[in-house]
């Protein structure tokens, strides 16, 4: 299971995941929650909101500029989440109504982005 | 009394100085007012352009345009330490110097004709320049006023602007204490909007809307006996203005949005940032900008005109130090999407205001007194507006 495993051991409840959700970028992240069916972010949001807290605790025990291609992984389903769960939690029935607004907010600059690139 | 029985309203009449007459509708519309402001207010006043941590280092640059002056600003830091604004104009025949809207570099040379300046905007060389007959220390960049206060960055295109801190006046003080002057990194996002830039600046200067436009987002805002989510007191000197955002004693978070929060508090908390004062601050520095100082979304709202009916809206949420692990790069994030999530729901209202006034079915809007931010920036730019018309004699 670990060798074909695109996350750190522990998190393989959130594999299914990381194709769709596992990305890079701040306005990427917010882009892609705009283009996802409810279907997809609502199982996006059950299934990593409980794993919130593990997550962060696991990657916090690591440094930023030493993470493992899986850590990095793991990091950016845990910001995609960030997205998400605005969506799920607190947009809810208006999602679908709010994200062409939304996407004229474009984001130009984030302090993920900054440190990736530092 | 029940325990969230905080909220004590603002007396009508400690407001009535501001007038209650209703407001002219055409300030929000016409081109003419919108030609008279421009020149009245925009180019006469402090414009807020960028934060000193976008110049890190000697010959650190970035390029502003800004519309309302239909300029070009090259944004340098010096040699010698010093933040400079110049025109992004050569001074041999007008050539734009640079098109990148950020770098680093120890000299600048127009591509047209090699002219090449240092980080202090004098020129150092030009190609066979014994043919003309000009004086190198004629020849600098043409240099625009900037001014720095808590770290953010103002210019301003009258050559007899009266200083920076001056101009700020008493808010000084609460503006270098914000998390904004301690901020070394920030997030933004920006927005382009069809209607006027002080109805769009409006929309952040009341919250009257909030329980009818962010039912949802902005739950944790209204509550308990301020239904409104009205501010617990407003603030009034020279052009600007100042509110305290009311504090919910019992904020409605769900789940989720709770474990979040909880990850960037305690990250702040090892920052010391949480108990800062001014952290239910709102700061509004006539004309166009203002800031938040609340301690997990300390944010900045610029709206910058370019026609009567458009304007640019820039937010920054800012961060002091660099990240220092996961939670603190995910509370970021969360805090990011969250304040842009409020914002994206304002947008569509403030169109249709402006649809709703460019029809010219209103002679008058109307303000409340909750509304008296609104109100007092009207009041600023009509004087200022009034002013001009009368020293150019220009028909009003």
């Amino acid at each position: 299971m670990s060798e074909t495993g695109q996350l750190p051991a522990g998190f393989e409840l959130l594999e299914p995941f990381v194709e769709a959700w596992a990305i890079g970028g701040t306005a990427n992240r917010a882009a892609r929650r705009s283009t996802s069916t409810p279907n997809e972010r609502e199982a996006f949001f059950t299934a990593a909101g409980p794993v919130l807290d593990t997550a962060l605790d696991y990657l916090d025990g690591r440094s930023l500029d030493a993470f493992s291609p899986a850590d990095q992984r793991l990091m950016n389903l845990m910001l995609s989440l960030a997205h998400i769960a605005l969506a799920v939690e607190i947009q809810g029935p208006d999602e679908t109504k709010s994200a062409p607004w939304r996407d004229r907010m474009q984001i130009s600059r984030s302090s993920a982005d900054q440190a990736r690139h530092a | 009394m029940n325990a969230t029985s905080t909220f004590q309203r603002i007396p009508q009449e400690d407001l009535a100085w501001l007038g209650t007459d209703p407001i002219p509708a055409e300030a929000y519309y016409d081109p003419a007012y919108f030609e008279r402001e421009r020149r009245a207010v925009f180019l006469k006043s402090w414009i807020h352009v960028a934060h000193a941590c976008e110049l890190p280092a000697a010959g650190s640059f970035i390029r502003r345009d800004l519309e309302f002056a239909n300029a070009s600003l090259l944004i340098i830091r010096g040699r010698d330490g010093r933040i400079r604004a110049f025109h992004n104009v050569c001074p041999h025949r007008g050539t734009q110097l640079v098109e990148e809207a950020e770098g680093r570099q120890t000299k600048f040379s127009c591509p047209y004709h090699m002219w090449t300046f240092g980080t202090d905007g004098a020129l150092i060389s030009a190609p066979d320049f014994e043919a003309f007959h000009l004086d190198k220390q004629d020849c600098s960049l043409p240099q625009v006023a900037l001014g720095e206060c808590g770290g953010m960055l103002f210019v301003n295109f009258d050559p007899a602007a009266q200083p920076l801190r001056e101009w700020l006046g008493e808010y000084v003080d609460q503006l270098e204490k914000m998390p904004v002057a301690r901020a070394t990194a920030f997030s933004e996002y920006t927005y382009e909007i069809a209607a006027n830039w002080k109805l769009t600046y409006d929309n952040f200067q009341e919250n009257y809307h909030l329980r009818f436009i962010h039912p949802r987002s902005g739950g944790a805002g209204i509550g308990g006996d301020n239904q409104f989510g009205y501010p617990a007191s407003m603030g009034f000197s020279g052009p600007h203005r100042t509110q305290r955002i009311w504090s919910n004693p019992a904020p409605e978070l769900k789940p989720f949005q709770r474990a979040a929060s909880m990850r960037g508090v305690q990250a702040l908390a090892k920052r010391g940032l949480l108990d800062l004062p001014y952290g239910r601050d709102y700061l509004a520095f006539f004309p166009n900008l203002f800031i938040i100082g609340t301690p997990t979304q300390p944010f900045s709202h610029t709206v910058y005109p370019i026609a009567a009916d458009r304007s640019r809206g820039v937010v920054r949420v800012y961060w002091a130090g660099e990240e220092a692990n996961s939670s603190e790069r995910f509370a970021r994030e969360y805090s990011l999407a969250q304040i842009r999530d409020i914002h994206a729901e304002d947008i569509a209202m403030i169109e249709r205001g402006q649809r709703g006034l460019a029809s010219g079915a209103l002679s008058h809007i109307h303000f409340q007194t909750m509304e008296a931010l609104c109100r007092h920036l009207y009041v600023a730019v009509d004087e200022r507006v009034r002013a001009y018309v009368l020293s150019v004699g220009e028909a009003a």
